[in-house]
């Protein structure tokens, strides 16, 4: 016996399968038919089991069936936990370029208006040099520099829905290195899924793609540390352990993202274990 | 195949992409579709109004309507949600595309949907993609066609190209398929080449 989505087809019988759209598409996706021996269906049989009066009938209901099929993946992948925190970690990504862009250029144009001005000697924050600029700005200046606090305020309230969204969505890996540049290593993997299937050694140099590759084209030195540099354990490390601290992180980090995908909750006698591992790391100094 | 002057255009419901009319036909954009270009680079398939496709990689479905304004049905088979939205908004102003939402290399996952084909078209950026092809097979009539758009630099950014062309080649010969015409589909398309060939009768 073969079996096809609308029954099975064997021995010169047919045995129709009745159901709705959503029974058929459950039974489709239980089916996994040897490739080797597999033959594939004919609609005759299919007429023959006295479901479809002709061809035209045939594909019509099974284009109906496919059509719900493919909205209800399409669902299902969209509900996935995972799938808004990437939207929400890469618009946060964006706004942070935008501020960047749209402050350097109102600077430069401020510095037009005012040609005594200057940043040198006055330690500056950006954001207080934009509120000066919004408050000794007449016209569109002045608007443009009220429009980057309002994107900068958006940034902070942003900033932590990710932080939390991710403390739910990847506890583990939120706990190595917090949960925005876990949401960071998300955001460049693809997925949770993604994530969790790469090795520690992508993990470590994810997000150093230019690096990378002309490591591999020409004889430059390997990456030491990609996203997971924006981790104070990392950055914070002395220069000479610095690669070492980003190797062992990595190799927790993979451990911690099978863990959020597989188990989804907080194992705290692996991060106990993993948390003391990477600050000895850390702590280690060539003598 | 349908020309207009040296336009290559298909018959159908217009306005799936913006695309252009051409006397009353849908013009057929080489630079936006690599089935296009191979029609213009080279000789490529006679597409027949009785034809069974099974279309690997559907993607937003630009080429899958052309392709549907020639034959009888096409099983487009697609991956990633986004582009499917789109398939399915044109699925539903075309009776004979069938879409599918399943990973083109476990095939196990659309087998019971899919009937025997004329023609197997696969556009896949995946890296094993001799092998898609290979697994794909069971569904393709003896005879019958495949076209591989091999894209070089999903296989291995780090070969040369033409290395990955040559291995291509060579796996598909070595899995006894006959090959018709192998060409690079530049100007149209950078690192791409277009593979036809048959599956022999056994």
């Amino acid at each position: 016996m073969q079996s096809y989505w609308f029954g099975d087809v064997g021995d010169g019988r047919c045995i129709l399968f009745i159901g709705d759209s959503n029974t058929i598409i459950d039974r489709v996706r239980s089916i996994s038919p040897n490739m080797d021996s597999f033959v594939p269906l004919e609609w005759e049989q299919a007429v023959l089991c006295g479901a479809f009066r002709d061809r035209i009938d045939y594909l019509t209901k099974l284009q109906a069936v496919c059509i719900v099929a493919a909205e209800r993946s399409i669902r299902e992948q969209y509900s996935r936990k995972d799938a808004e925190l990437l939207q929400m970690v890469r618009t946060l990504d964006e706004i942070d370029t935008v501020i960047n862009l749209l402050s350097e250029r109102a600077a430069e144009w401020y510095l037009v208006r005012h040609p005594a001005f200057s940043r040198k000697y006055r330690r500056t924050p950006a954001h207080i040099l934009v509120k000066t600029m919004r408050e000794k700005s007449k016209g569109a200046l002045g608007r443009v520099a009220g429009e980057i606090e309002q994107l900068a305020e958006t940034r902070t309230i942003l900033a932590k829905e990710v932080s939390a969204r991710a403390d739910e969505v990847m506890p583990n890996t939120s706990a190595l290195i917090g949960g925005l540049v876990a949401a960071r290593l998300l955001s460049h993997a693809g997925g949770l899924l993604l994530l969790s299937r790469l090795p520690a050694s992508a993990i470590q140099v994810l997000g150093a793609r230019t690096a990378l590759f002309a490591h591999l084209k020409t004889r430059s030195p390997c990456p030491k540390h990609g996203i997971i540099f924006q981790h104070r354990r990392v950055h914070n490390a002395p220069r000479d352990v610095r690669g070492k601290v980003a190797r062992v992180l990595a190799g927790k980090l993979a451990i911690a993202a099978r863990l959020d995908y597989f188990r989804g909750v907080e194992a705290p006698e692996f991060l106990d274990a993993a948390q003391e591992r990477i600050d000895a790391t850390g702590r280690r100094s060539v003598p | 195949m349908i020309w207009i002057g040296d336009v290559l255009v298909s018959q159908g419901e217009g306005g799936v992409y913006n695309e252009r009319i051409l006397g009353g036909a849908r013009v057929w954009d080489p630079h936006r579709s690599k089935l296009s270009a191979l029609y213009h680079v080279g000789t490529g398939i006679e597409l027949t109004p009785g034809m069974r496709v099974l279309y690997l990689g559907a993607a937003n479905g630009t080429t899958v309507s052309h392709v549907a304004d020639y034959v009888e049905v096409v099983y487009a088979v697609e991956f990633a949600p986004r582009p499917m939205r789109d398939l399915l908004e044109v699925s539903r102003r075309r009776r004979n595309i069938i879409p599918i939402m399943a990973d083109a290399a476990r095939p196990e996952q659309y087998a019971t949907l899919v009937e025997a084909v004329d023609l197997l078209y696969q556009d896949v950026a995946q890296p094993e993609q001799a092998n898609i092809a290979l697994r794909n097979c069971s569904f393709l009539k003896t005879g019958g066609l495949l076209v591989l758009m091999l894209k070089t630099r999903s296989v291995d950014v780090r070969k040369e190209p033409s290395e990955v062309f040559q291995d291509t080649l060579d796996a598909l010969t070595s899995a006894g398929f006959i090959v018709q015409e192998s060409v690079w589909l530049a100007p149209y398309h950078h690192d791409h080449a277009a593979i036809v060939c048959t599956k022999p009768v056994v």
